[in-house]
């Protein structure tokens, strides 16, 4: 009930935000309703754009309940969506099948190595995860715009993108009608994978007992640098699992930046999701649809869509402190 | 020599928004709390700032509401993380996007028309101090800087003593390392936490108009651009102590002053790469230390006081 | 000089305190005795304004405290050293010491106060160095910067929680001359024990406390021990506990030269060598911070040791970890239950899975089996007799001797070769402790050996067959219990006395 209900104050209080700017918020929320329910067409664009969000926010979440902090998502996409491109575009010639998958895969692999470096970092040099990966987002951002400089970008484009990849590398679209994409489907399946990781294999169990208490997980034989090392290699390939879906369904090509604000995005749904994979799911829907309400809501209201990350800083404060305060009242 | 005194200079220049951020972080990890928010308390200021002078028609009536963005903000982090005791790095983290909507939302919602409008101010000019000024190297590097420069390097200099001989500064260190031993000894570790983050506001609201108000002369989404995180870095890389700080700021801004001057050369080397420059250098240097550093010792643990 | 009137404190279903009486008159020392949970830290607490009582008055030097915080109580004169010391490990004594003292104004002059420590220092001959670091201090010098700070503060009435639950008998003697010269210049002292001996003494009186309330008031002189112990515990102390004496098997634990070095490079285990038999318990008695938790820590697998090897059973299991250990037949009763041997936010299934999940029966391939983890929940409960509404409650939920008796129902069953059980009564009541006790001779009658690790003497006196003594990483002495004499224990407690070893007490240790 908790997360509800911060995204309900969270909305109240945006309401009053919008007030203040002058435009009526029944409106508004009526548009950004309209926006991103309001025919087949908008409902699949708002679960394409929640597909990475659920996966990253997975992701992100298995950390925390690793007592991980991984912001990286940000870098761990582009480099994902960067592999992706890479295969899609040197191996134009396999079947229609297989150059999808072997993107998808070399994209999450390229997210395991980004996540796994800032991983070894902590563990080798004692550079606090939050740091090691939210410098490492830069980085990997550059790389991307670098090789989209050289060897990947299409010359003569006005703007750093590469060329349009070629056919057999989309993904199929699944609802006709709709650009909704088969990323859904991994995302569903991603989500019950992780679920049963999580409460049903040794290595979740070894998870939560660390995330728990340190000194009972030494106590109990975990290791807790091979937890560490193993929940953000599987986050660095859910994320880089989703760069390369963005690629492959959506974009159809990598461009420069498309992988902006998925790090801390992923951190707002994972809390909204009460760390769980299943509500992550919501949570990630959740944010996909705000998104996309939002573009509309700006053409018909006139209200900024930077109020979507207005009501995700919210939305994390308020279920922070209702953590806080009950974990407060355990402690006396 | 002059390119190397004029690098150094331009480093200072640049490290200042830095700094101040960077002194506030210190602030606030001495005193036991995370100081993952000084991006949005950066970005807070920078925008108050510009905001408050374009609207008022004076800079440093823009300086002041800075403090006042940049403390507002913090007091978010003060009220959540160190009252309600949710966990602090999250919480700064929340602060970060809230600030990058919040500002963004307002330059629009407030001026354009749902457009982002371009405010522009005229940015603070540098001071000379007369005769010193003229020293080779020397003179340029540190007495031909703006202000805010000067206010900063002050600064550091009043934190260190504040830090070694006032019990203001001795307590907040002992509520850093250990709050059970502060408040048997009459202290009151929120009330200081509070304190200490609400002035990692303030001080880093500052810095973000040194960014804003200073280098650029307006403000635009998301500005920052990590250079709070990088405050953060420099305050880890000289060990939480004002000098250390100071020294890991002039080396970031050494980073992105060389980086700007070399995209103007023709090297064979991409700009992307150069533009690395800066977060590559932090984390070598920070995985170059490795664990030598002494961490405030409760830093991230909340109080919990029993009820009365 | 203080007076507390009807104190009560509840905490949830806890009675802490129960309409207390309590009386200190000016220059006395007053004993406050009483066992684990008896309520005499609360009563403390509230004295020194950290909680607040529900319920009653308090009167010092005429003046009444309410609501009041320790800032407060400092400054009204009171000043209390708590058991777990409540210095800034990272800062010198003289920083400690100007720490929250107003008199020395905002502006800090730590070349004056440095001074004003080394006279008060010479005067009650306390023997401190104001510009040294606390966390490089042994623990009975930094309980005498604890008194420093109170008498340059002007306290008129000192308490001290346990002050002597850290220090060795030399240590004590010192502390308990300081304290008598503070009396004799007319300040009172409140010295909280549960230790009979020292409370006698030391003390001009004592409150006996037991289960919140105060049961006894005496005068130290004349009074009866078992008098005393009576009142503290309510029964007769000496119930007699069943030890078969038998004869030892073979060596199933057996460590070898360890040396073991710190984060900071000190030294804490060095050359340590010693076995325990089938069916022996071996205790190690010494002062908690003599090497205690490093040598449970490499003996169980969790920390290297620099050099040196264990033997389980014969088997050389000193490059593998935790888990190999188990599986070596190495069980662990560790002395923090509560963060360490159990996670409380999980469930009694899981806490009672946490060292056998990654093996069948609860494994099957890559899944947990959740059925089977609950089925054998039910039959430990059964078993130990642990009070619970089921397998699935949180472990949080439990008292801390249920909470107990699910480590020793994850340790003992399986049947151990070996059990390592550090200070495993702590904060136990006695049917509890009694409980643990029993269990642990329950294994050694099954053949188990068992190392015990405890600071209890009386206690190791009921359980060992043979006491060891650790000071500064050393084993001082290895007696049969037969032999033991307490005075000799407390001098190799406190490093005074070294025991050329009890040839027929040492077994032959295997050569490296």
């Amino acid at each position: 009930m908790r997360p509800v209900l911060a995204v309900a104050l969270a909305l109240a209080m945006t309401a009053l935000l919008i007030a203040a700017a002058g435009k009526n918020p029944l409106l508004a929320y009526a548009a950004l309703g309209r926006g991103a329910l309001g025919s087949w067409d908008r409902i699949g664009v708002g679960l394409n754009k929640a597909t990475p969000y659920v996966l990253t926010g997975i992701g992100v979440a298995l950390c925390f309940r690793a007592r991980v902090i991984n912001i990286g998502g940000e870098g761990q996409i582009a480099l994902g969506g960067l592999a992706a491109t890479w295969i899609a575009l040197t191996f134009p010639q396999a079947p229609p099948v297989v150059l999808p998958l072997l993107a998808l895969t070399a994209g999450a692999l390229a997210g395991t190595g980004w996540a796994a470096l800032a991983a070894a970092i902590r563990l080798h040099r004692g550079v606090h995860e939050v740091l090691g990966t939210l410098l490492l987002n830069f980085v990997g951002v550059l790389i991307v715009s670098e090789a989209l400089q050289g060897a990947l970008g299409e010359p003569g484009a006005g703007f750093p993108q590469s060329p349009l990849l070629p056919r057999a590398s989309w993904l199929p679209r699944v609802l006709s009608g709709s650009d909704l994409h088969a990323g859904i489907l991994i995302a569903l399946i991603v989500v019950v994978a992780a679920h049963a990781l999580l409460w049903r294999t040794p290595f979740g169990f070894r998870m939560r007992v660390l995330g728990a208490s340190v000194p009972a997980a030494v106590y109990a034989g975990i290791s807790p640098p091979g937890v560490l090392l193993g929940v953000m290699s599987l986050a660095g390939a859910l994320a880089g699992l989703a760069g390369a879906i963005e690629v492959l369904g959506v974009h159809y090509r990598l461009i420069d930046g498309f992988s902006h604000g998925f790090g801390f995005n992923a951190v707002a749904i994972a809390l909204l999701g009460a760390l769980n994979p299943i509500t992550v799911l919501p949570a990630g829907l959740f944010f996909g649809f705000l998104e996309t309400g939002a573009l509309a809501m700006q053409r018909a209201v006139g209200v900024p869509t930077p109020l979507v990350a207005v009501i995700q800083g919210l939305t994390m404060i308020f279920i922070l402190s209702a953590m806080g305060l009950s974990a407060r009242r355990s402690k006396v | 020599m002059d390119v190397v005194a004029e690098l150094l200079a331009a480093a200072l220049r640049i490290a200042t928004p830095l700094l101040f951020a960077a002194l506030g972080g210190i602030l606030s990890e001495r005193a036991g709390v995370f100081a993952v928010g000084l991006e949005g308390m950066m970005l807070a200021g920078a925008f108050a700032g510009v905001i408050a002078t374009h609207a008022l028609g004076h800079a440093g009536l823009g300086l002041i509401a800075s403090v006042v963005g940049g403390g507002l903000l913090s007091a978010v982090v003060a009220v959540v993380a160190v009252r309600y005791c949710a966990d602090q790095m999250v919480t700064g983290l929340a602060v970060n996007i809230l600030a990058l909507g919040l500002t963004s939302f307002l330059l629009r919602g407030l001026f354009g028309r749902g457009e982002a409008p371009i405010i522009r101010v005229t940015p603070l000019t540098s001071i000379s101090i007369p005769v010193l000024a003229d020293i080779p190297v020397v003179g340029p590097l540190l007495f031909r800087q703006p202000a805010l420069t000067y206010a900063g390097l002050a600064l550091v200099v009043m934190l260190f003593v504040a830090f070694q001989r006032t019990q203001a500064g001795l307590t907040l260190r002992a509520v850093g390392e250990n709050p059970t031993a502060a408040f048997a000894s009459g202290a009151n570790p929120i009330r200081v936490r509070f304190l200490a983050v609400i002035g990692a506001g303030a001080l880093a609201g500052v810095g973000g108009a040194v960014l804003s108000l200073q280098q650029v002369g307006t403000f635009t989404d998301g500005m920052t651009n990590g250079r709070g995180y990088l405050a953060l870095a420099a305050v880890i890389v000289g060990r939480w102590s004002p000098v250390g700080a100071l020294v890991g700021c002039l080396l970031f801004g050494s980073a992105d002053a060389l980086q700007l001057r070399i995209q103007g050369l023709r090297l064979p080397i991409s700009s992307y790469v150069i533009q690395m420059l800066p977060y590559v250098v932090s984390l070598a240097v920070l995985a170059g230390l490795g664990r030598g550093a002494r961490l405030p010792a409760a830093i991230g643990t909340p109080f919990f006081r029993e009820p009365r | 000089m203080l007076r507390m009137q009807r104190i009560s404190k509840s905490f949830g279903s806890v009675h802490a305190n129960r309409a207390i009486d309590f009386d200190v008159p000016a220059g006395r020392i007053v004993g406050l005795l009483g066992e684990n949970g008896s309520g005499k830290t609360t009563l403390m607490n509230i004295l020194f304004g950290i909680v607040g009582p529900d319920a009653g008055l308090i009167e010092f030097k005429g003046r009444a405290l309410r609501g009041h915080s320790p800032r407060d109580a400092i400054a009204a004169g009171i000043g209390m050293i708590h058991q777990h010391f409540t210095l800034v490990p990272a800062m010198t004594v003289t920083e400690n010491v100007m720490l929250g003292w107003e008199a020395t104004g905002w502006w800090l002059r730590p070349t004056a106060i440095a001074q004003r420590i080394r006279d008060a220092s010479s005067a009650y001959h306390l023997g401190l160095d104001p510009d040294a670091r606390v966390e490089l201090l042994s623990l009975g010098t930094q309980q005498r910067v604890e008194i420093v700070k109170a008498a340059l503060r002007g306290v008129e009435l000192l308490v001290l929680d346990e002050p002597t639950s850290s220090l060795s008998p030399p240590e004590v003697a010192g502390l308990l001359g300081i304290l008598r010269r503070l009396r004799d210049e007319g300040r009172s002292v409140i010295f909280i024990s549960h230790k009979l001996g020292e409370v006698l003494e030391i003390c001009d009186e004592v409150v006996v406390l037991r289960d919140g309330q105060v049961v006894g008031r005496v005068e130290t002189t004349g009074v009866d021990r078992h008098e005393l112990a009576r009142l503290m515990v309510g029964r007769d102390v000496s119930s007699p506990i069943d030890r078969v004496t038998h004869s030892t098997g073979s060596e199933r634990l057996v460590v070898a030269h360890l040396l073991a070095r710190d984060a900071l490079g000190i030294e804490r285990l060095r050359d340590l060598s010693f076995s325990v038999r089938a069916g022996e318990v071996l205790a190690l008695v010494g002062v908690d911070g003599n090497g205690q938790a490093e040598l449970a820590r490499v003996i169980v697998g969790i920390d290297r040791p620099t050099s040196g090897s264990v033997f389980v059973d014969g088997a050389d299991v000193t490059a593998g970890g935790v888990a190999a250990r188990r599986a070596a037949g190495l069980a662990h009763v560790p002395a923090d239950r509560a963060t360490t041997g159990l996670v409380t936010d999980m469930t009694i299934a899981e806490n009672l899975a946490l060292r056998s999940f990654d093996e069948p029966p609860l494994r099957h391939g890559p899944w947990l089996d959740a059925a089977a983890m609950t089925e054998l929940a039910r039959e430990r409960i059964a078993e130990f007799e642990i009070r619970a509404p089921g397998p699935t409650s949180i472990a949080r939920a439990l008292s801390g001797g249920n909470q107990q008796k699910i480590v020793l129902a994850r340790e003992l069953a399986g049947r151990p070769s070996v059990l390592v059980a550090e200070q495993p009564t702590r904060g136990l009541d006695p049917a509890a402790t009694r409980f643990v006790i029993d269990q642990v001779l329950a294994l050694r009658a099954a053949g188990g050996a068992v190392l015990y690790i405890t600071t209890e003497l009386e206690e190791a006196l009921l359980v060992a067959d043979r006491i060891g003594v650790l000071y500064q990483g050393r084993l001082v002495g290895l007696l049969r219990r037969e032999r033991v004499d307490l005075a000799r224990l407390g001098l190799m407690m406190a490093g005074a006395l070294e025991e050329p070893s009890d040839a027929a007490a040492l077994y032959g240790v295997p050569t490296p």
